[in-house]
C-alpha cells in the first residue's frame, strides 16, 4: 500500500506550513489535523479548517484521505478559524445569564426601580406565574445542555459567546424590567387570558423536552451520524410529521405564550427576533436534510407546518 | 440608529462599494443593469441631482435677499424634506437588486438622514432657526450633488474625472461638517424634547412599554463616537484605493 505525502500551505500566503510524508491512505482529516498540531501547537484541531481549495468548504474531520480528489501528494490549505470555546460553555453562559438577571429584577434588587420599592413584591398574581415560567424555562435548558443534547460540532468562535450573551441577557433584563415593574399593568383579560397563554406555554415546553429527548435518541453516545427523525410514540413528538424542526416550532410558541400571559411588547418582539432567528437555522437544517435523504418526508416544512 | 454619523459620509465614501459598481471601466462587474433599468435609475439620479441643486439655489438666493444666514432652513425646507425622503428610493433599489450595495448599509445611512429630518428638524420647531441646521443642510447639499451626478455619469459611462475626485476629496471637510451640524441640531434639541415629553411613552399602560425619547436621543449621540472615526478612515483607505488607481491608468494611458 502506497503512503501518501500531505503539504499544508497557508490559505492566504501559500506559505508552507508543514509538510508530512508516509501518510496511511486511511488517514481521516481528524488524524492530519493531529500530525499537524504537532509542528504548530498553538493551532489545536478545533482552530483548523482544511480545505482543497484555499476558497472552498472545510473539509470534514471524519474525511478520508484516499476518498478526497488528490493525488498521492496531497495539498491541503489552512485557515485559523480563531480561538474557540465549547459550545457546553456557551450555552451555560447563555442560560444561566438570563436566570440570574431576571430573577434581580423580580426581587427588585436596589437601583432599578427606586428605593421606595427595593425587595418589595408585586401584588399581581401573574408576575409570580411569569417567573416561575421564566426561571423554568431557563433551567431546563441548562439541564438540556448537560443532560441531553450531543453536540455534533464540539467548539464554535470565542467571540459568539459575547453576541450571543449581549442578545440573550440584555433581551431579559428588557422584559425583566417591564414585567416586574411597579407600575406593571395586568393582562386585559384577567384570569382567562393568563391561564391560555399557560396552556400554551407548558405543553409548548413538553413538546420541546420530547423533542430533544427524541433527537438525543437518534443520535448514538460518541457518534456524529445523522438520522431523518420520526414521531415516536410520545404524541409531542408527532409534530415530526410535518416539520423538521419541531423543537424551534415548540420555543417559538413558549415565547408566545410568555407574551400573551406577561401582555408585554419587548416579550412580543423577543418573540418575533427568535422566530426570524429560528426560521433561519430550521430552513438551513430543512435543506440539508433534504440534500442528504432522497427519501426524505415530504410534507414537512421547516418550522412551520404547510407554511413556512 | 446610530448612523446619522454614516448619512453624512453616504456621498463621499461611506458608498465606496457602490463606487465601485457603478464605475463604468469595472470589469469584475458581473451582469449591467438591462436598458429599461439603467433609463429609470438614470432618471432618478438627473432628478435627484437637480433636486439639490434646487435646495443650494434656494439657499443662495435667500442668503443674498436677507443678506444674512441665519433660519435660511424655512426657504429651503420643502425640497429638502422632499428629496431627502426620496432617498429612501435608494433602499429599494437595492432590495429589489438594480443597485448593487448592501441593503442593510444603504437602510442605515437613509434611514438616519430622514429621521434627522423628520424625527428632530421638522418635529422640534425651536431647533430649526439653528445654524447647526444650516451647517449640516450645506454639507448634505453639496455632498449630494456630487454624489447624484457622479452615479448619473457612471451609469452613462461618461465619469469626468473632476467629479469623481471631489466625490472622494471633499468629505474631508463635509463630512466632519455634517456630523458637527447633525450632533449640535441633536443636542439643541434635547431641553425641548424632554420639557414636551416628545414621542416618549410612560408606564403604566397596557402594552407594558416604555420609550424615552430624550435618552434615546442621547444614546444616538454617544453612538457617533465609535462610528465616526472608523467610517472617516475607511473612506481616507477608498479615496487613497480609488483615485490612485485612476492615475496610474492615466499614465498607461
Amino acid at each position: 500500500m502506497k503512503h501518501y505525502e500531505v503539504e499544508i500551505l497557508d490559505a492566504k500566503t501559500r506559505e508552507k506550513l508543514c509538510f508530512l510524508d508516509k501518510v496511511e491512505p486511511q488517514a481521516t482529516i481528524a488524524e492530519i489535523k493531529n500530525l499537524f498540531t504537532k509542528t504548530h501547537p498553538q493551532w489545536y484541531p478545533a482552530r483548523q479548517s482544511l480545505r482543497l481549495d484555499p476558497k472552498g468548504k472545510s473539509l470534514k474531520d471524519e474525511d478520508v484521505l484516499q476518498k478526497l480528489p488528490v493525488g498521492t501528494t496531497a495539498t491541503l490549505y489552512f485557515r485559523d478559524l480563531g480561538a474557540q470555546i465549547s459550545w457546553v460553555t456557551v450555552f451555560l453562559t447563555e442560560y444561566a445569564g438570563p436566570l440570574f438577571i431576571y430573577l434581580l429584577f423580580y426581587f427588585r434588587v436596589p437601583f432599578i426601580y427606586g428605593r421606595k420599592y427595593d425587595f418589595t413584591s408585586s401584588r399581581h398574581t401573574v408576575v409570580h406565574l411569569a417567573c416561575i415560567c421564566h426561571s423554568f424555562h431557563y433551567i431546563k435548558r441548562l439541564l438540556e445542555t448537560l443532560f441531553v443534547h450531543r453536540f455534533s460540532h464540539g467548539t464554535m468562535p470565542l467571540r459568539n459567546i459575547f453576541k450571543n450573551c449581549t442578545y440573550y441577557w440584555g433581551f431579559a433584563a428588557w422584559m425583566a424590567y417591564y414585567i416586574n415593574h411597579p407600575l406593571y399593568t395586568p393582562p386585559t383579560y384577567g384570569a382567562q387570558q393568563v391561564k391560555l397563554a399557560l396552556a400554551i406555554f407548558v405543553i409548548c415546553q413538553l413538546g420541546n423536552f420530547s423533542i430533544h429527548m427524541a433527537l438525543r435518541d437518534l443520535r448514538p453516545a460518541g457518534s456524529k451520524t445523522r438520522k431523518i427523525p420520526y414521531p415516536t410514540r410520545n404524541p409531542f413528538t408527532w409534530l415530526f410529521l410535518l416539520v423538521s424542526c419541531p423543537n424551534y416550532t415548540y420555543e417559538v410558541g413558549s415565547w408566545i405564550g410568555f407574551a400573551i400571559m406577561t401582555q408585554c411588547l419587548p416579550v412580543a418582539l423577543f418573540s418575533l427576533v427568535g422566530f426570524t432567528q429560528m426560521t433561519i437555522w430550521a430552513k438551513g437544517k430543512h435543506r440539508s436534510y433534504l440534500k442528504e435523504f432522497r427519501d426524505y418526508p415530504p410534507l414537512r416544512m421547516p418550522i412551520i407546518p404547510f407554511l413556512l | 440608529a446610530a448612523a446619522a454619523a454614516i448619512a453624512a459620509s453616504k456621498g463621499n465614501g461611506g458608498g465606496g462599494g457602490r463606487a465601485g459598481a457603478g464605475e463604468a471601466s469595472s470589469s469584475r462587474r458581473k451582469k449591467g443593469p438591462g436598458p429599461l433599468t439603467t433609463a429609470y435609475l438614470v432618471i432618478y439620479n438627473v432628478v435627484m441631482t437637480a433636486g439639490w441643486l434646487v435646495i443650494a439655489v434656494g439657499l443662495v438666493r435667500a442668503y443674498l435677499a436677507k443678506g444674512s444666514y441665519h433660519s435660511l432652513y424655512y426657504s429651503i425646507e420643502k425640497p429638502l424634506k422632499f428629496f431627502q425622503t426620496g432617498a429612501l428610493l435608494e433602499i429599494l433599489h437595492c432590495a429589489i437588486g438594480i443597485v448593487p450595495s448592501s441593503v442593510v448599509l444603504t437602510s442605515i445611512q437613509v434611514m438616519s438622514r430622514v429621521f434627522l429630518i423628520w424625527a428632530v428638524t421638522h418635529s422640534v420647531k425651536e431647533v430649526q432657526s439653528e445654524d447647526s441646521v444650516l451647517l449640516f443642510v450645506i454639507a448634505w447639499t453639496i455632498t449630494e450633488i456630487i454624489r447624484y451626478s457622479f452615479y448619473t455619469f457612471s451609469l452613462l459611462n461618461h465619469l469626468p474625472y473632476l467629479i469623481k475626485w471631489a466625490r472622494y476629496t471633499l468629505f474631508i471637510v463635509l463630512y466632519p461638517m455634517g456630523v458637527s451640524g447633525e450632533l449640535l441640531t441633536i443636542y439643541a434639541a434635547l431641553p425641548f424634547v424632554r420639557q414636551a415629553g416628545l414621542y416618549s411613552i410612560s408606564l403604566p399602560n397596557k402594552y407594558n412599554f416604555s420609550f424615552d425619547y430624550y435618552a434615546f436621543l442621547i444614546l444616538i449621540m454617544i453612538s457617533y463616537i465609535p462610528l465616526f472615526p472608523q467610517l472617516y478612515f475607511h473612506m481616507i483607505h477608498q479615496r487613497r484605493k480609488i483615485l490612485s488607481h485612476t492615475e496610474e491608468h492615466k499614465k498607461f494611458e
